[in-house]
């Protein structure tokens, strides 16, 4: 499996977040990318997974070799992307199980039925080795979970559903360090040569339990710097402002923007 | 689907047809006079029926009672229900249509002193129907707490007046309302809190929550509270829109289908009705009736 993506261009509400960003992910690669607040690094997760918000001006993001940006968001994760969001979003009165199983449903063959049993086995599993705790199954998606609670749920989740190529989205924000440590085993134990991982952070600590590729540095809409181990180290020491200082780049005003409202309140 | 055919093997069952009454129950009948003086839990299955007398419930003691209808043409019902002093009713209604039909149907329920309804009223009626439930707290310390799921779909029509009459003291109502509308349907409300003058420390509150699953949907609540007495608790609200879009983002983000997202979003939104039921075959019916509809309708 290979993500590529191909000068791309995104826009949303007329300002322009990502411009000319180019990205080869391959199975088995993680790239981890760092950058200052508002540089565009969940724009390019979101987009990925055809957040219907943005919009793509110009540039192309191909999955083996295939063009995705028509397609549409189930079927990119039926494709095999996912996205473990930074604010996961609470769904009252539908259960996490429920939920769970409905998402391996989608990946099924017509003809093929969930075995149940052994579905439940692997849920547990997950749930277990995550330290979800009991009941977790019959909660309601995400409602009333702690911070720490929902990114563990994410990685439950991308447990279950084995995707190709995988966005953790500031992953490690609201875990503590036990559950940091906890997250970055489950995540470290599922990286094989069919997964590409893509981890958007802010922080090395996550990348201590999580060891990256590449380090991307990204700045203004683009990534200006590629690396390895030594970038995370001189970032978490000195920040972004040497980056800027060595490739001549200047601070750019961004517009604040809207992801849109929420329509109905619960 | 022929609802008959789940009740069938209910011990407590009770059909009214134009043909014949069918009575497997203690319950006396007389000219559409039912004495419920036993504590149990009762089905009541209105098929077809033409009512030439109103109905009179008379409730005596810890009742519970599934009141059902399936109709393919027209058929009116009016329905008394009488609560006696201390008495318990927990009543599930399902007025359900096959047939696009038309009707016009009144609950009237009293309670005395220190009575307690527990009503769910489930709404998803194919057609034009008018529905009235009118609840009179009568004597002091009666309390009802009133649940109502109405889903429409495919240019229905309900037109709906809940109205609780808080005419005595320490009396308590609460109404929450669950609303579904799609495809050109129109679910009107009208919903009514009224504590008559004198009639202090009583509580009255009523919410109402509305989906419209497409454009050309409509929900309209009138919530009104009309309070005739200063010592009293009360509160009204409704919330109305369109489905949450950050939420279907979020489960196609897991592969389901915008169809199947949408559907899982209903089935939670009507979850915490349904759970109230506590009768896995009612459920199963409910659940059966509103998935056809929103199925048939995405």
């Amino acid at each position: 499996m290979k993500l590529q993506i191909k000068d791309l261009y995104v826009s949303i509400e007329g300002n322009m977040i990502l411009k000319g960003l180019n990205l080869i992910v391959n199975g088995g690669e993680t790239h981890a990318i760092m950058g200052p607040n508002g540089t565009g690094k969940s724009t390019l997760a979101q987009i990925c997974m055809g957040h219907p918000s943005y919009r793509i001006e110009s540039g192309d993001i191909l999955l083996d070799d295939e063009s995705i940006i028509e397609k549409t968001v189930d079927e990119r994760s039926r494709m095999g992307i996912f996205l473990a969001m930074q604010n996961p979003i609470e769904v009252p009165g539908v259960t996490n199980f429920d939920f769970v199983k409905a998402a391996v449903q989608t990946r099924m063959k017509k003809d093929e039925h969930l075995r149940i049993g052994r579905f439940i086995l692997k849920f547990e599993k997950a749930s277990q080795d995550l330290k979800m705790g009991q009941g977790l199954a019959h909660r309601f998606l995400n409602q009333g979970f702690s911070g720490g609670e929902k990114k563990r749920n994410e990685i439950l989740q991308m447990k279950m559903l084995n995707p190709k190529i995988a966005f953790l989205d500031e992953i490690d924000s609201g875990l503590d360090v036990d559950a940091l440590k906890l997250v970055g085993e489950n995540v470290t134990e599922l990286k094989s040569p069919d997964l590409g991982l893509v981890l958007i952070t802010h922080y090395q600590r996550l990348l201590d339990y999580i060891t990256p590729d590449f380090v991307h540095i990204m700045i203004n809409g683009k990534i200006v710097m590629t690396g390895k181990d030594e970038l995370i180290k001189k970032i978490d020491q000195e920040g972004y402002d040497w980056v800027k200082k060595e490739l001549g780049i200047e601070d750019e005003e961004v517009k604040p923007y809207s992801l849109g409202t929420c329509p109905s309140k619960h | 689907m022929d609802i008959l055919k789940h009740l069938k093997d209910e011990s407590n069952l009770i059909i009214f047809t134009d043909d014949f009454i069918s009575n497997n129950t203690e319950i006396k009948i007389k000219n559409n006079h039912l004495l419920f003086d036993k504590g149990n839990e009762f089905f009541v299955f209105l098929d077809n029926y033409t009512q030439k007398d109103d109905f009179i419930f008379e409730i005596k003691n810890k009742v519970k009672i599934y009141l059902l209808t399936s109709q393919s043409k027209r058929a009116d019902y009016s329905i008394r229900f009488d609560l006696k002093e201390a008495s318990e009713l927990t009543l599930f209604t399902d007025f359900h249509a096959k047939t696009k039909t038309s009707s016009k149907h009144r609950l009237i329920i009293n309670l005395a002193k220190k009575a307690k309804l527990d009503i769910m009223n489930a709404l998803v009626f194919n057609g034009k129907i008018d529905f009235d439930l009118e609840v009179n707290l009568l004597e002091e310390k009666a309390e009802v707490s009133i649940e109502q799921l109405n889903v429409g779909a495919d240019g229905v029509q309900h037109m709906v007046n809940q109205r609780v009459n808080h005419l005595a003291k320490s009396t308590t109502s609460k109404i929450n309302n669950w609303l579904i509308s799609q495809e050109n349907a129109k679910l009107n409300y009208h919903v009514t809190g009224f504590i008559a003058k004198g009639q202090e420390l009583s509580k009255c509150h009523q919410n109402n929550k509305g989906i419209m699953l497409s454009d050309n949907s409509e929900i309209s609540v009138e919530p009104k509270l009309l309070i005739d007495e200063y010592d009293v608790e009360a509160s009204h609200g409704a919330a109305i829109g369109q489905m949450d879009e950050l939420q279907l983002y979020y489960l196609k983000s897991r592969g389901m289908t915008e169809s199947e997202a949408k559907s899982l979003i209903i089935n939670g939104y009507t979850l915490p009705f349904i759970s109230l039921i506590n009768n896995e075959k009612i459920e199963k019916i409910l659940k059966r009736q509103v998935s056809r509809v929103i199925r048939r309708n995405s």
